[in-house]
């Protein structure tokens, strides 16, 4: 680990002014720690983020509800209302890493995470996504690897957050310089579908500064995911969906697939084909086959494909329970 | 045995006597020893899976702010062979001097081609990890009876083929080490399984008299042994220590762990089973063959770093064959790992068993009370259908309904236990209490607590007056925590040191029985100069030869592939239970390794890199808290029997019972260890094949066929060029 300057920024302007040159925001460290360790980044200056005014509270009215980038993965998974009106929100959250990690890792560190591919990691292999020349999952060990991917690089996205997010529509509000925009998830990793070196789409500086979800009456949300051990593991496959219910039909639908692709997985098709009918474990068969048409297995990851199939139909099916 | 039978301690549970200070955190481990002006050590390692050395720089590093002793690990030109081998060691005062100067370290290499897949190692074309010898060593067929005839005659043959991966030991503790020299005197302090064996490997390695060197392990994190010896970063330690003319701790990194410090062999098994009509078994054939790494050597005959297994395990087929190589490839080297060579011994043979049973239309259980030769054994099968409630829960494999699939399984263990020669020392003072010293140490077994219980026994005091000093090299000796013999070796002693006290003190005291109620009035007459006494294990107060048995259910999802378990049951002797809390944590602790063995666990190596790519516990799987069923234990508790130890055995059938359950939930059988998501989905054809998969049968089929084919002997030596 290289030596380097730690300051707290008091406003989004000073922190993204002090991440100018060559510094990174520090949040809950979960994420970035690992990284310094590794020796896989050496930036000048940590930013520490988390005194941001107002950046960890929950806010829950009018139909709508906004996170802090700094409210905890802990936190967001105890928050009673939010387990009530967001479900597959909460479930995300409360499935991410163990509870020393989910008390101290936050939601904009949990969507702004680098990779967690083994060979990303390994701090003595130099792939595509460090500006090497190889993905070395394709030929290698791709068991955790993308079943989907623009690139050269198999390193699918991870963060629970974002799968469970993308299927509630959520907005993610970033500072970027002195303009603040209003992001997709699909906006927000969009760049690292075709660009290897990219883990997301914010460029150096850009700064999380809150989350923005839509939680209109008769909204339904459930995710679900499939690891190799019951706890404190990582998804091998998860599934979000979200829908407004009514009696057994869905409107509104989304449904997400996180760890097959660098980005959560969405396919028009498979939401526009649910629409306005009523769910049924064969509609949810079929949403599952439309999500998975063209999926491109590596050596090892083909299994991912029946685990999806189950977890696409398991989470629909969960909306109507 | 002369054990008693009535007892207060024996056998009852008395809570650990370190534990109060390892909770409170006042235990005091290597990483805690801080000898005045200590410096930290760190060891530079091969980023290469196979490289010549040319040379190595070490002038910038030593010039580094803070660097006070700098050593290369061989000098001159030389071949490493595996990612992660020790290259150079530096010693500076704090670990991020230490840690920044090894980047400067420079190291002038030529890569070599490696390779880092038994499967790949074995093909003819492979890249060869000692020059002009083939990686797969050759040996002949062990032939017992007539397997040709035999197999021919059989009412029922079955054939299957099952792989183990590489298991790594991941003790919670790191290898440690922190080194003292004080004018000719030397001051280890490690963490280690064997005190005395640390100290004759330091006073050979670095050339100092045996009388000079002590060895210090007072609490120790585990070791499942890899910690039985001297290891290289304990000498490099000592060596930089010399150099540096200060204490130097060193503490290897969980990176490191995963890399240099041992494992369990990997071990792929073609095995053939027959039986008559009523399932004797009359046939048995094996074509095997394993990885301990870069040191591939002959097959031992199970155990150590061989990877060899004892077949046909516990079971006494009157014909087979078996033929087993080793096959070397660029990886860190195996070593002793709790029961070495039975936990894949037990998941091949207790599987194609079950499959041979299921071919029969036989009970498993039953199958084994027709084959097992062990009397305790069978009893066990019979006490633990019984608890399990095995018969009503047997059903013909796969044929429970829905997607989510109950199944059972069980399987059997056999271990040589047995104790061996120990020392102990004590002093019973005036005011009734006793210091036992014996230069055991505990590897994490509870050894004090077995002292304490021991002896309170005998002379019929509260435990609490018993004072255990282990892991020092100036108490009596014993040997080394391995091979499950430490509580029967240390019990012995005890019990011997015990019956010579009360011996002395009734000269002492001139009661009839100094024990019990007469303990505080015998020992007031002792007077200024404490009693002292000696001990030393003797024979026909332990023995060896344990057996077990145990018995899995599980459910398994057919639609995700995932097992839960809900259920282990572990049948076990252990002759004398001595304390029985710390037993039954050591059956839950071997039972939970291997839950990590059955399901979660596995080295995997980089074939294009050469690196170990899960060097941690966020990849390398470890079962956690949310893993584990419920573990009932049924302790079969025969003092006739003697003290047997029970670390090792209890560990070795509860991946096969699992795996076993699993084939049995399922109709199919997952053909390796770990059995995961993945290849349940793959047995149960769930998972389009694009090619890969029937390339590594062929492969597989490959390398059965040239180790069944080879006739002549091609010995691999372990002397590397
Ligand atoms: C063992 C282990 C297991 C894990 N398991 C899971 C899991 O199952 N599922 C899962 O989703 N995650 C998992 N994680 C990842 C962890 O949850 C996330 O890394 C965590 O949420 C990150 O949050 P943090 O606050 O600690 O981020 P940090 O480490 O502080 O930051 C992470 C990244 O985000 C950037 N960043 C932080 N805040 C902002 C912001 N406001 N705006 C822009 N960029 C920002 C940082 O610069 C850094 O690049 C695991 C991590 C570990 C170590």
């Amino acid at each position: 680990m290289n030596a380097f300057a730690y300051v707290t920024a008091q406003t989004p302007e000073s922190a993204i002014e002090l991440a100018r040159d060559d510094g990174r925001f520090l949040a809950g460290g979960m994420d970035l720690l690992g990284e310094l360790k590794e020796s896989l980044a050496a930036p000048k200056t940590l930013v520490n983020v988390k005194a941001l005014p107002g950046t960890a509270d929950v806010q829950l009215d009018g139909g709508k509800c906004r996170l802090g980038a700094n409210v905890t993965l802990a936190k967001l998974a105890a928050h009673p209302e939010l387990r009530r009106v967001l479900p597959g929100l909460t479930e995300a959250a409360a499935e991410v890493g163990s509870p020393q990690i989910r008390h101290r890792a936050t939601v904009g560190g949990n969507l702004a995470q680098h990779s967690r591919c083994w060979y990303y990691r390994h701090r003595d292999v130099h792939c595509r996504k460090k500006g090497g020349t190889l993905c070395y999952a394709r030929q290698g060990e791709s068991k955790f690897h993308s079943l989907f991917t623009g690139c050269m690089c198999l390193s699918p996205a991870v963060s629970n957050l974002a799968i469970a997010l993308a299927a509630l529509d959520a907005r993610v509000i970033v500072q970027r310089g002195r303009s603040t925009d209003s992001l997709t998830v699909a906006q927000l990793y969009a760049s690292a579908w075709n660009t290897p070196s990219a883990h997301n789409s914010l460029q150096p500086g850009e700064l999380i500064l809150r989350i923005e979800i839509p939680a209109p009456a008769g909204l339904r949300s459930a995710y679900l995911q499939l690891s190799e051990k019951s706890d404190f593991d990582w998804a091998l496959v998860s599934c979000s969906a979200a829908a407004k219910v009514t009696g057994q039909t869905l409107t509104g639908v989304r449904v997400v697939l996180g760890a097959v692709a660098p980005i959560p997985w969405q396919v028009d098709a498979a939401n526009a084909f649910l629409e306005g009918k009523p769910l049924t474990d064969e509609t949810a068969r079929r949403a599952a086959e439309l999500m998975l048409r063209d999926a491109l297995p590596a050596g090892d990851n083909a299994y991912k494909l029946p685990i999806a199939r189950a977890l696409v139909r398991r989470t629909l099916l969960q909306l109507v329970a | 045995m002369p054990w008693p039978k009535e007892t207060k301690y024996l056998g009852k549970s008395t809570p650990r006597a370190e534990g109060p200070a390892k909770v409170s955190g006042r235990a005091k481990f290597t990483t805690d020893v801080a000898p005045a002006g200590v410096l930290f050590g760190a060891i530079l390692r091969s980023t290469w899976a196979a490289a010549r050395i040319k040379s190595i720089d070490l002038t910038a590093a030593q010039a580094a702010p803070g660097i006070k002793a700098a050593l290369l690990v061989h000098n001159g030109e030389y071949l490493t062979r595996y990612y992660g081998d020790e290259l150079a060691a530096l010693a500076g005062t704090s670990r991020q001097a230490v840690l920044d100067a090894l980047r400067l370290i420079k190291v002038d290499a030529e890569p070599l081609p490696f390779v880092v897949k038994e499967l790949d190692a074995i093909k003819p074309d492979a890249a060869q990890v000692f020059a002009g010898r083939p990686n797969q060593g050759n040996n002949p067929a062990r032939d017992s009876g007539r397997p040709d005839d035999a197999f021919a005659a059989a009412a029922a043959v079955v054939e299957g083929s099952f792989a183990t991966q590489i298991e790594l030991h991941q003790s919670m503790e790191p290898h440690a080490y922190a080194v003292s020299f004080e004018g000719d005197e030397m001051t280890a302090w490690a963490s280690t399984q064997g005190v005395f064996a640390v100290r004759d490997g330091y006073a050979r390695n670095l050339g100092l008299p045996q009388n000079k060197v002590r060895v210090i392990c007072e609490h120790m994190g585990g070791g499942f042994g890899a910690k039985s010896s001297l290891s290289i970063e304990g000498e490099l330690c000592a060596k930089l220590a010399q150099a540096a003319g200060a204490p130097v701790k060193l503490v290897l990194t969980r990176f490191e762990e995963s890399l240099a410090t041992g494992n369990r062999p990997s071990s792929f098994q073609k095995l053939k089973l027959a039986a008559d009509k009523d399932g004797k078994l009359t046939a048995f054939q094996m074509d095997g063959f394993g990885t301990p790494g870069y040191m591939a050597s002959a097959p031992n005959g199970g155990g150590s770093n061989g990877v060899a297994l004892p077949m046909p395990y516990l079971y006494r087929v009157p014909n087979s064959r078996v033929k087993q190589s080793a096959v070397a490839i660029n990886a860190g080297v195996a070593c002793a790992m709790r029961a070495p060579a039975h936990p894949p011994a037990a998941y091949g043979m207790e599987g194609i068993l079950d499959d041979l049973a299921v071919k029969l239309a036989l009970d498993p259980v039953a199958i084994r009370l027709l084959n097992d030769p062990s009397e305790v054994r069978r009893h066990e099968l019979e006490v633990g259908a019984e608890k399990f409630g095995w018969k009503a829960k047997y059903q013909k494999p796969g044929s429970s309904p829905g997607p989510v699939k109950v199944g059972i399984g069980c399987a059997s263990a056999a271990w040589m236990s047995g104790g061996r020669g120990t020392q102990a020392e004590a002093q019973i003072s005036s005011d009734g209490t006793v210091e036992i010293r014996v230069g055991t140490q505990d590897l994490g077994t509870g050894s004090r607590t077995v002292v304490q219980v021991v002896a309170a026994e005998m002379l019929g005091i509260d435990p609490a007056l018993v004072t255990a000093r282990v892991g020092d090299t100036r108490y009596p000796p014993s040997g080394g925590s391995g091979g499950s013999a430490t509580t029967a070796s240390v019990s012995p002693a005890i019990f011997d040191l015990c019956e010579k006290a009360v011996e002395e003190l009734k000269k002492t005291s001139g009661l009839d029985d100094p024990r019990g109620a007469n303990w505080k009035a015998a020992c007031a007459k002792i007077g200024a100069t404490p009693l002292a006494v000696t001990g030393r294990w003797r024979d026909g107060l332990s023995t060896g030869g344990a057996g077990g048995v145990q018995f899995a259910e599980v459910e398994v999802d057919t639609e995700t592939g995932f097992v839960k378990l809900r259920k282990i049951l572990a049948v076990h002797d252990c002759g004398t239970v001595v304390n029985r809390l710390t037993c039954e944590s050591q059956i839950n602790g071997g039972v939970i390794m291997g839950i990590g063995y059955a399901l979660y666990e596995q080295r995997v190596m980089d074939r294009r890199s050469g690196v170990l790519l899960n060097p941690n516990f966020e990849t390398y799987k470890l079962p956690g808290i949310g893993d584990i069923p419920a573990i009932e234990l049924l302790l079969l508790d025969m003092p006739e029997r003697g003290v047997i130890g029970i670390g090792e055995p209890c560990t070795v059938p509860t991946a096969a019972a699992i795996a076993n359950a699993v084939a049995n939930a399922l109709g199919v059988r997952v053909p390796s260890l770990p059995i995961t998501p993945d290849k349940v989905l793959a047995a149960l054809g769930q998972v389009p094949d694009n090619g890969d998969r029937a390339a590594q049968v062929r492969d597989l089929e490959g390398a059965f066929a040239r180790v069944a084919g080879a006739e002549r002997p091609i010995l691999l030596t372990e002397t590397p060029a």
